[in-house]
């Protein structure tokens, strides 16, 4: 693909994710979200395909439109912004990336089904809160003659709800394996834990499942680069969103801060305000900047280190920028922030749990700390 | 002359390490202070003869043209090798200000002279009564025959001292209406009669800065920039510059540089509370240089600065500060001693990032003033 056709697809994406966002749609649907939980939209998820951004990151052979996380990013940041609860990170980023590195008849099954809507396999990796690149696996992985017999239990698992089975990762003697679980396979259950916005995550428990040697995915060393691979690219995604939320969520503050009227003047005009606007202003900029400039990077298909050190990077910004700007955000509209009817608070608990997903601030500041020194040592060295 | 865009970073970054280590006088690595034009000529000539005197300015003036991560390494070579700063008005902001408002022969006189050495500048803006509010000034420009004639005197004016030219902002026209209209900008011989100048001892003990006094003192014609009364948008235009400059990760990467040698000496990197804050601050600065890399891409497009260039210089200045004052805890007790102190084999001055980073939110504009800019001009948040 040229330069130019590449930048006009990413000009048209644009497009059209701005005007699904204009129509708001998504506002009513999350605040019924807190009674009804109903996290997943069949109908909506179905026009998210139909768009094609389902199948960005999937291969053309698998009937997907094979473009990188730039496309991706621009649809994530969109969807932040219309606080969209269906797991478009984690089906359309997270579970895409593993399976594009993985291999066989299946692979391709099922990114053709991603894509088109159809299928949604999610990946159940995590087992402990804090391990965001650690990759601690207690899930077993034994072998029979047709292939294994898998116990443990997945945490964390947005999407979980919608899923149609899971990507679930478990160790066996033979290294770590990757396997395709459907939700239905027996001893397999999903519970579910609410969240702040309404979604959940899913908690996924198996015990003695029969997955046969056709679903093993990936395996050993393959298994883990995919793994680590796709969960940078969804960290820097989920980083997206949290740009599309904050600067939506700066954006009522001003407005908010133009129209609201105390002591005769509007409360923009309050130097003390005008300040504290400014400063979360710069924390959306700086993460505007690094998400822009890690995309390039990751896109460049850069080493592992380079690509670990730029996600954390991202998340860690967007993080915290998220949760500060959406928090000022309560402070700036005053009591009414604070009420269920004003929309700040929606925004304040999507931040919330996109920013503790895929590992929050802190725990990117400690990857990026202990893959730093690496660096220091290996240029000691 | 090379295109150092096409090389590889690794290329240009091994290129600018062995040149910076090897080249860059010993005795003045690390210098705590400014480095006094007897003291940088050699190195300033040195730089000049390679072609890399101006990273900033377009390759047709004799600049390097660099790309954003190419000057970011420029910069992080320059810090890690302990290269002084120089004074580097000419090449941060005349430069870039007479390219873009100056005309054809205002260029092809200034801009060679100072690729060579030729030109040391300094800034003529703050006054006594006109420090924030900057287009309160009151120094005076009235045509004589061929000549402005200038009387008024000018403050905080670093480097004065050694500075072969100046630039002056000056009130043209007292009439005006709005005190931002009737300005205009100059270009001044320092060595022209009837300036005198007071330096002026800063906080660390060092005389930077100079008030510099104009008693009937003549400048051609010719060095009116841009055009009578309407020198407010180039003042403007070169505050986009200066605070693109000041906005560069190159001052805080100092205090980092210095950080990480003492974090590395005192063995502070595994106490949990120091490694926090650390982390927080190296991730503050490089994220610094993702946004400075968007500014470097608009200047190379050879477009003015906008008021949102503000952001870039808060947030640098701002980090360099916290960085100078995690220096000084890391430091413990030695946290207050004047000078250079030992930790094992490595020497460091733990105090002078302290200093050079107090001015920092207050000249080219203090962070409370670039608040106030973007608030009214960014935001749109009504006044």
């Amino acid at each position: 693909m040229t330069i130019s056709e590449d930048s006009s697809h990413a000009g048209m994406l644009a497009q059209s994710v701005g005007d699904f966002v204009k129509r708001g749609a998504d506002l009513p649907r999350v605040r019924a979200l807190a009674q009804t939980h109903a996290d997943f939209d069949a109908a909506q998820w179905r026009q998210l395909a139909e768009l094609g951004w389902l199948g960005i990151l999937v291969p053309e052979s698998c009937c997907g439109l094979g473009l990188g996380l730039a496309e991706a990013a621009i649809v994530a940041e969109g969807l932040g912004r219309a606080l969209t609860p269906e797991p478009y990170t984690a089906v359309a980023v997270l579970a895409a990336c593993v399976l594009e590195q993985s291999a066989g008849p299946l692979r391709d099954e099922l990114l053709t089904g991603l894509a088109s809507g159809e299928r949604v396999p999610v990946l159940a990796w995590q087992e402990q809160a804090d391990d965001f690149g650690g990759l601690q696996v207690a899930t077993t992985a034994t072998p029979f003659e047709g292939g294994y017999r898998v116990s443990g239990e997945k945490q964390f698992v947005i999407g979980a709800g919608a899923a149609d089975g899971y990507l679930v990762t478990a160790n066996a003697a033979d290294g770590l394996q990757l396997l395709w679980v459907p939700r239905s396979a027996a001893g397999c259950t999903t519970g579910r834990q609410p969240l702040a916005d309404g979604r959940s995550y899913g908690i996924v428990m198996l015990k003695d499942v029969v997955v046969p040697r056709e679903q093993v995915l990936a395996s050993g060393d393959a298994a883990r680069a995919a793994l680590n691979r796709a969960l940078d690219h969804a960290a820097v995604t989920a980083s997206a969103e949290l740009v599309g939320i904050m600067k939506r969520a700066n954006e009522m503050s001003l407005d908010y801060m133009k129209t609201r009227v105390q002591f005769g003047k509007p409360i923009g005009s309050f130097q003390a305000l005008q300040h504290r606007a400014v400063d979360l202003y710069i924390q959306q900029e700086l993460a505007d900047a690094v998400l822009r400039d890690v995309i390039r990077q990751l896109d460049g298909a850069p080493d592992e280190q380079t690509r670990a050190l730029s996600a954390s990077r991202a998340k860690s910004r967007c993080a915290d920028a998220a949760l500060a700007v959406t928090r000022a955000a309560i402070q700036f509209h005053g009591a009414i922030g604070f009420t269920e009817d004003c929309d700040v608070g929606l925004y304040v608990k999507r931040a919330m749990t996109v920013s503790a997903w895929l590992g929050n601030g802190r725990n990117h500041r400690a990857r990026y700390a202990r893959l730093s020194a690496k660096v220091l040592r290996k240029e000691a060295a | 002359m090379s295109d150092w865009n096409a090389m590889s970073d690794e290329a240009f970054r091994a290129e600018a390490r062995a040149f910076f280590e090897g080249e860059f006088p010993e005795e003045f690595k690390f210098l705590p202070r400014r480095m006094r034009w007897s003291e940088c000529r050699d190195w300033y000539l040195k730089l000049s003869k390679k072609g890399w005197i101006a990273p900033n300015w377009p390759r047709e003036h004799g600049g390097m043209g660099l790309s954003p991560s190419k000057l970011l390494i420029y910069f992080e070579e320059t810090e890690r090798a302990g290269v002084g700063r120089m004074p580097d008005q000419g090449i941060t902001m005349v430069g870039p200000t007479l390219i873009r408002f100056g005309n054809d022969a205002q260029r092809a006189r200034y801009l060679p002279k100072i690729i060579a050495g030729d030109a040391i500048w300094c800034q003529g803006y703050s006054e006594p009564n006109a420090g924030s509010d900057l287009a309160s000034l009151r120094t005076e420009a009235l045509p004589d025959g061929d000549d402005y004639v200038i009387n008024g005197s000018k403050i905080w004016t670093s480097m004065a001292h050694d500075a072969t030219n100046i630039y002056v902002l000056a009130r043209t026209d007292r009439q005006a209406k709005k005190k931002q209209e009737g300005i205009s900008f100059f270009l001044v011989d320092m060595k022209a009669p009837g300036i005198t100048l007071r330096t002026i001892r800063n906080i660390a003990g060092h005389e930077e800065f100079c008030q510099v006094f104009f008693d009937n003192v003549r400048t051609p014609k010719e060095n009116l920039v841009g055009e009578l009364h309407k020198g407010w948008t180039i003042a403007k235009g070169l505050l986009g510059f200066e605070r693109l400059n000041i906005g560069s990760p190159r001052r805080p990467l100092q205090a980092l540089e210095k950080l990480e040698m003492l974090a590395q000496a005192r063995g502070l990197l595994t106490d949990p509370a120091f490694a926090e804050r650390f982390t927080q601050l190296k991730l503050d600065l490089a994220d610094l240089g993702s946004l400075y890399g968007r500014y470097v891409d608009k200047a190379r497009r050879g477009e003015a600065m906008g008021p949102d260039v503000s952001i870039l210089k808060v947030w640098s200045m701002d980090t360099y500060q916290r960085l100078s004052e995690l220096l000084m805890d890391a430091a413990g007790e030695y946290g207050a001693v004047e000078g250079e102190v030992a930790f094992g084999e490595t020497a460091i001055d733990v105090l002078s990032p302290f200093y050079n980073s107090r001015p920092g939110t207050i000249y080219g504009g203090s962070n409370e003033i670039q608040r106030n800019i973007l608030a009214k001009y960014v935001l749109n948040l009504p006044s």
